[in-house]
């Protein structure tokens, strides 16, 4: 069974010549183009004509250098944004674990963030107050609870909302690199909660630099190459022409395909 | 099947707009010392300089015109905080709409939550010194909270319009800024709305800020319920304003994520 299929999506972004994010700019703007002077932009796909499927309990890799489109890919799973051709269909509730720390307050308490950030990933207020302690005994920050939020280390944040995330009952889990934090300790037990959804039956997607990790924990990989899907199949094979192409250099550089419109 | 996920849906969006609402009036008065009594001295001491310029330098006959003219400045200042905080609702929470998705309007109606929650307890918080001022409670004052729930609505037609707008056109709020000190001058917080001309009182009327600062004084000062016209009057204006918003809102929703 299926739990995310992609068919030939793109993704579109314009960049504008002339930004007018003001209204004293687009006003300005309206009259050049009455001038005879014509609204331009530059047009940018950062996905073109991606196609996936994932089954259930199975995870996903997804690799490529930077601005590849690999977080856009993400987003548009996560309905944070939307293909302009193409569909995704996705089975059963998705998180997204894109950046940890959504809308945290320094000046609230440790406690109170955590509620906050509980419930903006799903999980329900009543439930969030029962769980919040083993939450805290999990990021080891139990003895902070009342410290406001500001006052604990970047890496004690990151901490905290990891465990949050991994706590919301999703069928898929959206991660974009955001295991690179955390002390190593921490690190090794994220990794065994993973695994553990994957014994559960949940699948993960992705987003790494780490050849190694995708290898050793998703079935399948896609390999993104400015937009464009290098290669797609089982991990072993992907991650070796992704490492082949660095290595021979063969990648053409981000030099993005840029169409001008006038 | 349909109506179970259609339940959990809608209880998780209400646990959405309770947490970040009760987050934004946490940090709206735990930021400064003085709290939520800043929130009080604010409009009592405009009530006095007002009233020390209007009743005693230009001698305005307006009977308990302190209470008066507090009545004015709270339903304003709950108009006016309301739809300024809005503009930010969208900018300021980049992580909220770019990284996770929770539907966009929820971040913008629990703001205006958290401000409705604010004024209720200004009104509050302000009974006593109405009283002292020689006004006499009724239980007509018991309306309060439908003139206050009338007043979130038009809050929220609006910053529907203006949270999107503002994300569009990052100057928007400049505007509102102009706006709202204009909105000042023709709602009828200072001055007595006979005052205006005849034939500009219709129009004059049609203001829903306007109906619901007359509203709050029919009740604290002149113990009558508000006519059905101003309730006519407020719920078109809400009503009209909510399509407009909605429209606007869902017309930018889809570039959120890519304009922030």
């Amino acid at each position: 069974m299926l739990v995310i299929e992609a068919a030939d999506i793109w993704k579109r972004f314009r960049i504008p010549h002339h930004r007018r994010p003001s209204i004293l700019e687009q006003i300005a703007g309206v009259l050049s183009v009455l001038e005879g002077e014509r609204y331009t932009y530059e047009e940018f796909w950062a996905l073109k004509a991606v196609d996936f499927k994932l089954e259930r309990g199975e995870s996903l890799g997804i690799i490529g250098p930077n601005g590849s489109g690999k977080s856009t890919l993400l987003k548009l799973m996560a309905r944070i944004m939307k293909p302009d051709r193409g569909t995704i269909e996705t089975d059963g509730r998705i998180v997204p674990i894109l950046e940890l720390g959504i809308g945290f307050q320094g000046d609230l308490t440790v406690k109170e963030n955590a509620l906050v950030y509980g419930v903006i990933m799903g999980i329900p207020r009543a439930q969030m107050k029962k769980r919040i302690e083993s939450i805290l005994d999990f990021a080891e920050l139990a003895r902070f609870q009342d410290a406001k939020l500001k006052n604990l280390s970047s890496g004690m944040q990151v901490r905290l909302a990891f465990s949050i995330a991994v706590e919301t009952e999703a069928d898929i889990f959206l991660v974009d690199e955001a295991l690179a934090v955390g002390d190593m300790e921490f690190q090794k037990r994220c990794l065994a909660r993973f695994r553990q959804f994957k014994n559960e039956g949940k699948s993960i997607v992705l987003v790494s630099h780490d050849v190694s990790l995708v290898k050793a924990f998703c079935e399948s990989t896609l390999y993104l190459l400015n937009g464009e899907m290098r290669d797609f199949g089982p991990s072993d094979r992907v991650t070796d022409t992704y490492v082949k192409d660095v290595e021979s250099g063969a990648q053409p550089l981000a030099s993005q395909q840029v169409s001008q419109h006038m | 099947m349909r109506a179970r996920w259609l339940q959990t849906r809608t209880q998780q969006y209400v646990d959405v707009v309770l947490v970040l609402a009760l987050k934004d009036f946490k940090i709206r008065y735990r930021n400064s010392a003085l709290g939520f009594l800043w929130s009080l001295l604010n409009p009592l001491a405009y009530m006095a300089i007002l009233t020390l310029v209007f009743s005693l330098l230009l001698r305005v006959s307006i009977p308990h015109y302190a209470a008066w003219l507090l009545m004015g400045l709270l339903v304003w200042r709950f108009f006016q905080i309301g739809t300024a905080q809005s503009l930010g609702t969208i900018v300021g929470n980049p992580s909220l709409v770019g990284k996770v998705y929770v539907p966009r309007y929820l971040i913008v109606l629990s703001n205006n939550l958290a401000n409705l929650l604010g004024a209720a307890l200004e009104f509050i918080a302000l009974l006593p010194l109405i009283v002292l001022l020689g006004v006499n409670l009724t239980a007509l004052a018991l309306f309060m909270p439908v003139i206050l729930i009338l007043e979130f609505c038009l809050i929220v037609a609006l910053s529907l319009a203006l949270s999107a707008l503002n994300l569009k056109y990052r100057d928007f709020y400049q505007l509102w800024d102009i706006a709202l000190q204009l909105g000042f001058f023709l709602s009828p917080i200072i001055y007595d709305p006979s005052l205006i001309p005849a034939r500009y009182q219709f129009v004059y009327f049609l203001n829903p800020v306007t109906r619901l600062i007359d509203s709050t004084r029919d009740i604290f000062l002149l113990n009558h319920l508000p006519t059905l016209t101003d309730v006519v009057v407020i719920l078109s204006a809400v009503g009209v304003l909510l399509a407009t918003g909605s429209l606007i809102f869902r017309h930018f929703e889809p570039g959120f994520a890519e304009e922030i």
